[in-house]
């Protein structure tokens, strides 16, 4: 075995951090090219359904903390963008590759934000799933990515908590805002969940993921966990479980939860959610109608010789 | 660090440049490397930089460099620029003896 | 409800947390729309400087008036001829000329004024003003070069800044047109008509930008609560649910 090959193994096995330097398999290189992409894709998309409530947000407060998220998601995008970028892939071709369709977001940003208390539900459920799913990448192989996720892992924990100031705002308010907030948890619910990926056995990637220690810890693992820390949190809001078949399980120690729908899980995956070309065409849009804004930030750079322009 | 050979063969937008940012926290800390940000020029790269990895009053100067600019050692160069010196003990202190008694030294 | 501002020197902040306010508004609604993500977000920090500007003034001008109203009221519940905004800042973000000529204009003239309002005799304003400088100085550095970017960049760039300049200029009239109120608690208004005046010249020139013919136009001053046809459509989605659900609590 070759020894930068061996060397690459050696730091997997040692819980040690493979850097941009390091030789890598092809196939690592382009699991993590796929997977940090996507998940930057994810939260720039992201910023969609929550940027629809900004304008309308019902305080000071709420808004100046909702624009504050939204911008933090603008960062993360960016973190991971550049720890991409560091595998050998340029923003511009994710864009591309966004645009294309080839590359994934994270399918809950294909559901529309239809109410103010959907702004609760989405921090408090979709960024409390993230985190989950964040706080175990903090240990993933590939150096960059670790230190991008323990960065944006400080930074998230507001989030949750902002989506969940709402819920308890208005789970407390007048008879429409509760209505308001269960209607919100029954809709953002199993989406929540579906964030997880699918189960374990239907999940391409997730054993050679788990090999490179590249991924921490299962989809159905990660699952458990989320919906393990959030039923207590619903029952503390006084609201209705969003199905009534889920129960606390006296043996396993967790949560039993029932079937999930995976048709629709694929379905939506697959381009056929509530938003899906809403949310690309938004994006190719805000890209396309500024190109000439690039182009004259290139010009004015060529022109004023503030930098020389590289080849 | 970024090996320069990965970007000759990227297609990046025209005029869009990647700057490597480098944080100081405090006075008297080092700088450190804190990720990367695109930007067209000087001016917008040092703003762009201050916008992405300042919010949370993380640091009282920035320095931006072009990737372009960075100079690494290439991974077949790396053994023979970093193998540990074992077999030149008499770089550390605690290679030498120095008898009991003897003070500030 | 008819939330009236009794006090002088609130009837004069006043004018600003609503400028501030709504360019805040204005400027939010480039979330997600901007040319790149790196101007998103320097766009999102602009907003939230404005929002929290707007706030703490509107906290300064509660506690002016005898905390009648919290600062919320004075956002959420004031109709259009109760805002005293500049009309600049209600104008739409047509494009990305647009958002930046709007916000050069409101910034050199507003370092102006907050320059001054460090002299305030309240030291609550005058602390403000301190503050809010840092964060004007470098909004003005940004766009004043995202001006020279665009007027010098191309054609294209140039032409869509001046047009945006030529139909923004006829709001510029009245910032200028200041009152007995703004004299007794602006240290120089001369000097502020002027600062802007060779600013502008000198930018321009830079940016290869006309500066527009100075036309008497007879528009109504913001200072009596005169707007364009944007303030009601802005407000209507800004102020929507706290009238939409007045029992409740935001």
């Amino acid at each position: 075995m070759d020894k930068y090959e061996q060397a690459f193994n050696d730091i997997i096995e040692r819980d040690s951090k493979i850097e941009p330097r390091d030789w890598m398999p092809e196939k690592y290189r382009a699991n993590l090219k796929r997977q940090i992409s996507q998940h930057a894709h994810s939260e720039i998309i992201g910023m969609q359904p929550e940027g629809n409530w900004l304008l309308r947000a019902p305080s000071l407060r709420s808004k100046q903390v909702l624009l504050a998220k939204i911008q933090d998601e603008a960062g993360h995008g960016l973190y991971l963008y550049s720890v991409a970028e560091t595998l050998g892939v340029s923003r511009q071709e994710m864009n591309e590759q966004l645009h294309s369709g080839q590359a994934k977001y994270s399918s809950i940003f294909n559901y529309p934000t239809i109410t103010w208390a959907d702004m609760g539900a989405v921090g408090w459920l979709v960024d409390g799933a993230a985190i989950v799913n964040q706080v175990s990448l903090q240990r993933t192989s590939y150096g960059p990515y670790a230190r991008g996720m323990v960065r944006i892992c400080k930074e998230e924990s507001f989030h949750q908590r902002q989506g969940f100031e709402i819920m308890v705002q208005m789970a407390n308010g007048t008879p429409e805002q509760k209505e308001m907030a269960q209607d919100a948890l029954n809709r953002f619910w199993e989406p929540s969940l579906m964030m997880f990926g699918p189960h374990d056995s239907d999940s391409a990637h997730t054993s050679q993921s788990m090999k490179w220690k590249i991924k921490r810890e299962t989809n159905d693992n990660l699952r458990q966990k989320f919906i393990d820390k959030t039923i207590p949190q619903i029952e503390f809001l006084g609201l209705e479980l969003p199905d009534s078949r889920i129960k606390w399980n006296e043996d396993t120690g967790h949560y039993d939860h029932p079937p999930y729908n995976w048709d629709e899980f694929w379905n939506v995956v697959n381009g056929n959610g509530p938003c899906n070309t809403e949310r690309l065409d938004h994006h190719k849009k805000a890209h396309h109608d500024n190109a000439w804004v690039r182009e004259a930030a290139y010009q004015y750079a060529q022109k004023t010789d503030i930098s020389a322009v590289a080849q | 660090m970024i090996e320069l050979l990965k970007y000759k063969n990227i297609t990046m937008e025209k005029g869009d440049k990647v700057w490597e940012v480098f944080l100081q926290k405090k006075a008297g800390l080092s700088f450190k490397h804190v990720g990367s940000v695109h930007a067209y020029d000087k001016k917008m790269a040092i703003q762009n930089a201050r916008d992405l990895y300042t919010r949370r009053s993380e640091g009282r100067e920035i320095w931006v460099v072009e990737t372009e600019h960075i100079v690494s050692v290439p991974l077949g160069q790396a053994d023979a620029y970093f193998d540990p010196s074992d077999d030149k003990p008499y770089r550390h202190a605690s290679f030498y003896e120095i008898p009991e008694g003897v003070e500030n030294i | 409800m008819g939330i009236l501002i009794k006090n002088k020197e609130a009837q004069f902040l006043i004018r600003l947390t609503d400028t501030e306010i709504i360019l805040g508004q204005r400027l939010a609604e480039m979330c997600s729309n901007g040319p790149f993500l790196e101007e998103d977000i320097a766009m999102s920090n602009l907003s939230l400087d404005l929002f929290g500007r707007g706030e703490e003034l509107l906290k300064i001008i509660s506690t002016i008036e005898g905390g009648e109203f919290s600062a919320d009221d004075y956002a959420y519940r004031r109709n259009e001829r109760e805002y005293y905004n500049i009309k600049l800042v209600e104008q739409p973000n047509e494009d990305f000329a647009w958002v930046m000529a709007k916000q050069y204009l409101h910034d050199v003239y507003m370092e102006r004024i907050y320059t001054q309002l460090l002299e305030s005799n309240n030291a609550e304003v005058s602390g403000l003003a301190e503050k809010v400088l840092k964060e004007i100085q470098y909004s003005l550095t940004h766009s004043k070069d995202w001006i020279l970017r665009l007027g010098i960049g191309t054609n294209e760039s140039n032409s869509r800044l001046q047009v945006a300049m030529n139909h923004l200029w006829k709001y510029v009239q009245e910032l200028f047109l200041f009152d007995d109120l703004d004299n007794e608690f602006l240290v120089d208004t001369e000097s502020i008509t002027k600062d802007w005046n060779s600013e502008i010249e000198s930018t321009f020139k830079e940016a290869n930008l006309k500066v527009p013919e100075n036309v008497h136009y007879d528009i109504r001053d913001y200072r009596k609560g005169f707007h364009s046809e944007h303030l009601g459509l802005i407000l209507a989605t800004m102020q929507f649910l706290p009238r939409a659900y007045p029992d409740a609590k935001w």
